[in-house]
């Protein structure tokens, strides 16, 4: 490499193929940038949980690295710097339970780069999102000690039940006993903190008295993530600041989440009542929008590039596909909350996708190129 | 007269540091006391060496003559000494003889104001021999020679002529430049063109970063009562490439009667026609980094690229990487050594940061390269397709329409060398028969 300018010509100048620039980012950035993103809501899982949280968090994330380096030292490469299991290790601590055993983000951290990941051939191979089948894995052993949840702060009265839970647990012993599932929480008793009824009151009282309309109790709690639930999975603004952020910087497209959310909430809405007995147009679509692991999943699993489809096309239906199965899996189905094995069933379907979804013939090919 | 054009789908923004190149007038580099001239500086046959060593040459004497249908003249851009016949490798690997002229002797035609010769009386291959024997070939970098271009077969109408303003990359601003300052020449060259091809149509396209120009060609044209279209296209990169731009242009029409031609060859043609002058000097943009003072240099041919550095004010720095063409589809060059061609558009020159090769990470599927392609492929596919050797593959998905412009690497996140890869793919497949 020439260092400095010498008289007659430069020694040794770099000869390379074109193009000579490129874009400034790298995929390693965009990796560790969604690391980042994900950082407000795993602040505010420590926050609500406390010191559980973090050993769950160390647990998954020096799980997740300790397997790659196995992996490293195996195959020769290097591959620790891309970010990518480091990120893999954060997305499975952030859907598990603070109060869960810490064997459960150890064997799903381990599952999820050792079988998923690197079996395959390590990033950009892998054909199931390794974080969500680490977490499916996980649900498939060790449900019941995954739903072993540890009460947020400040709502430790509330039975210590996630509300999704809370609601199924209800419906099963009351039936569906009032008319939009925070009305059915309240009436058997799960209760939400003293700043949410303030908030909701003020807010009933001063702002939507105008218009007639009043807000139920709960609503705040459960819109701030201020309710049990999965640690890094209660604060959906959190979730969606981050979100913002990776699609303002061009990390993250949008095509997926938004196709993903929106034919899931008008699913809900739509068929969500049924299963209840509560009829067409009454599922609850908000409640079932701010619940469980689907703002986190759309946003941080759908959009992962390796298992999604390539073209526009395709990342449409992609993403209403996985708005399908999530309804279906979240109402019909019995794993958790639906979510993560929704998105692991829908990566299935990629290649299909893929296949389904070619290119058009491009103009330039009919206008006679030389 | 004048129109906007929407983009064509795909390209890139490469980073576009031409406002200070934009802002100067040419200005004419210094004589070299060396001239190395290759003697295939064009698509086709190398042009046939007429003198040898110890001759005596002119300021413009040929001193290669063209060497069958395709192929055209070469000529002395000095007055000097031959001193040597060299077999030399070019950038592009070719290989062929080039005379080095050493400087002697008297300049005859630099320095006196040109006279302007009338051409209105010359006969059609009166004028394509003027612009033959001128050696004058595609400046915009295609290199074909333009006197095969300009030549109608009999019978045939030519329904499109286009002459390409736009530039082949944002930062280079030499047509730019040229454009600005040559107005009424390059008119005189499209009178020339319009009486060689006799089109239905005329269009001159322009960038949408030279919207300056659009006034200054509205008015030229008009006194020269000229009918000519203006066409203002996006100059987003690679917007200058012929395809897109007789696209862009065009109304769907067959592009087999379509003559398309860049604004130096038009220049160009003007020198040989009306001032019977040979292709001896170009426009060269010389931009970089580490050069302090990028603009826009008359460099004679045979001008080896490490001269010109001076010419610009020098080196604020190291250097890393010194590429002829664009940073987009450029060639790297082992040596400063290397002599200017009727080829080089442009000289970028990097530093050493700027230059080293970015570590390369997996595929991740981003599709960055698919949005990024004009030609509407999608290289990740064609990449692993080359990389595994299935070239039949490759091709039904489009792999012969690449042109090599660069976007897909530029735009791969993963720093993957699609283009350079693909472009190996395309070469390959040129070298075995097809199955």
């Amino acid at each position: 490499m020439a260092e400095r300018p010498e008289q007659g010509g430069h020694a040794a100048l770099i000869v390379a193929p074109a193009p000579h620039v490129g874009i400034p980012g790298s995929t390693a950035g965009m990796t560790w940038s969604v690391v980042g993103a994900l950082a407000p809501a795993a602040a505010w899982g420590i926050f609500m949980f406390g010191a559980a949280a973090v050993f769950v968090l160390v647990v998954s994330v020096g799980t997740a690295v300790l397997a790659e380096l196995l992996c490293c030292l195996v195959s020769g490469r290097m591959t620790l710097s891309d970010g990518s299991a480091v990120l893999t290790g954060l997305v499975i601590g952030l859907l598990l339970s603070a109060g869960c055993p810490l064997y459960v983000p150890a064997a799903a951290a381990a599952f999820a780069i050792l079988v998923v990941k690197q079996s395959f051939g390590g990033l950009g191979r892998n054909w199931m999102n390794p974080a969500l089948a680490g977490v499916v894995f996980a649900q498939l052993s060790w449900g019941a000690s995954m739903a072993r949840w540890l009460p947020a702060r400040g709502v430790a009265e509330s039975g210590g039940l996630p509300p999704l839970d809370a609601l199924r647990a209800a419906f099963s012993t009351t039936g569906w006993s009032g008319r939009t599932p925070l009305a059915v929480l309240a009436s058997s008793g799960y209760t939400f903190s003293g700043l949410d009824a303030t908030v909701v009151q003020w807010v009933n009282a001063h702002v939507l008295s105008i218009v007639g309309v009043s807000l139920r109790p709960g609503f705040f709690d459960l819109l701030v993530g201020h309710v049990t639930g999965a640690i890094g999975t209660i604060c959906v603004p959190l979730l969606v600041l981050g979100a913002v952020a990776l699609l303002r910087r061009g990390v993250m497209r949008w095509q997926v989440p938004v196709a993903f959310l929106s034919s899931f909430v008008v699913l809900a809405f739509l068929f969500g009542g049924l299963s209840t007995g509560q009829g067409w147009f009454a599922g609850g679509a908000g409640f079932q929008l701010f619940s469980g692991s689907l703002v986190l999943t759309a946003f941080f699993a759908a959009t992962d590039p390796v298992t999604s489809p390539l073209g526009l096309r395709g990342r449409w239906v992609y993403g209403i596909g996985l708005g399908v199965l999530a309804f279906v899996m979240r109402f019909y189905g019995s794993l958790g909350d639906g979510i993560p094995v929704a998105l692991v069933m829908g990566n299935c379907f990629v290649p299909l996708i893929d296949r389904a979804t070619p290119r058009r013939q491009p103009e330039n090919a009919r206008k006679g190129v030389a | 007269m004048t129109y906007s054009q929407s983009p064509s789908k795909g390209g890139v923004n490469p980073p576009d540091d031409s406002f200070v190149s934009r802002s100067l007038r040419i200005a004419n580099a210094a004589v070299p006391s060396l001239a190395v001239i290759p003697l295939l500086q064009h698509v086709g046959a190398a042009a046939r060496c007429v003198v040898q060593p110890g001759d005596h040459v002119r300021e413009g004497m040929l001193i290669g003559a063209a060497d069958g249908p395709i192929s055209a003249n070469v000529h002395s851009s000095i007055p000097g000494r031959v001193v040597e016949i060299r077999t030399l490798r070019l950038p592009d690997g070719a290989i062929c003889p080039s005379v080095v002229v050493e400087l002697g002797g008297e300049f005859e035609a630099s320095g006196k104001p040109p006279k302007e010769l009338p051409w209105e009386n010359l006969s059609r291959q009166d004028v394509l021999q003027k612009i033959q024997a001128a050696g004058v070939v595609g400046l915009g970098g295609e290199l074909f020679p333009t006197h095969v271009k300009l030549a109608v077969a009999p019978g045939a109408t030519v329904s499109l002529f286009v002459a390409n303003g736009v530039d082949s990359d944002p930062a280079l601003s030499a047509d730019f430049v040229l454009l600005r300052e040559k107005p009424l020449q390059i008119v005189q060259a499209l009178r020339i063109c319009k009486f060689l091809l006799a089109p239905t149509r005329t269009v001159l396209a322009l960038g949408s970063n030279a919207e300056e120009l659009v006034s200054i060609y509205e008015r030229a044209l008009r006194e020269a009562s000229l009918d000519c279209q203006i066409v203002v296209l996006p100059s987003r990169y690679p917007q200058g490439h012929e395809q897109l731009v007789l696209g862009s242009v065009g109304d769907g029409g067959t592009q087999t009667s379509s003559v398309i031609l860049n604004v130096g060859t038009l220049y160009a043609i003007y020198e040989a026609v009306v001032l019977g002058k040979p292709l001896i000097e170009r426009i060269v943009t010389v931009t970089g980094a580490p050069i302090k003072g990028p603009r826009n240099l008359k460099v004679r041919i045979g001008t080896r690229i490490g001269e010109l550095f001076e010419e610009c004010g020098g080196l604020s720095g190291p250097v890393g990487k010194v590429v002829i063409g664009n940073a987009m589809r450029g060639l790297a060059v082992e040596s400063t050594e290397t002599a200017v061609t009727k080829g080089t558009t442009g000289v970028v020159v990097f530093g050493p940061r700027e230059a080293r090769t970015r570590t390369e990470w997996p595929c991740i599927r981003c599709g960055s390269c698919i949005e990024a392609c004009p030609w509407d492929l999608v290289p990740t596919r064609l990449y692993k397709l080359i990389k595994q050797g299935d070239l039949v593959t490759a091709e039904k998905e489009g792999l012969s329409r690449c042109t090599g412009c660069g976007c897909c690497a530029y735009a791969c996140p993963s720093h993957i060398p699609l283009a350079a890869v693909l472009q190996d793919g395309m070469s390959t497949r040129r070298q075995v028969p097809r199955g």
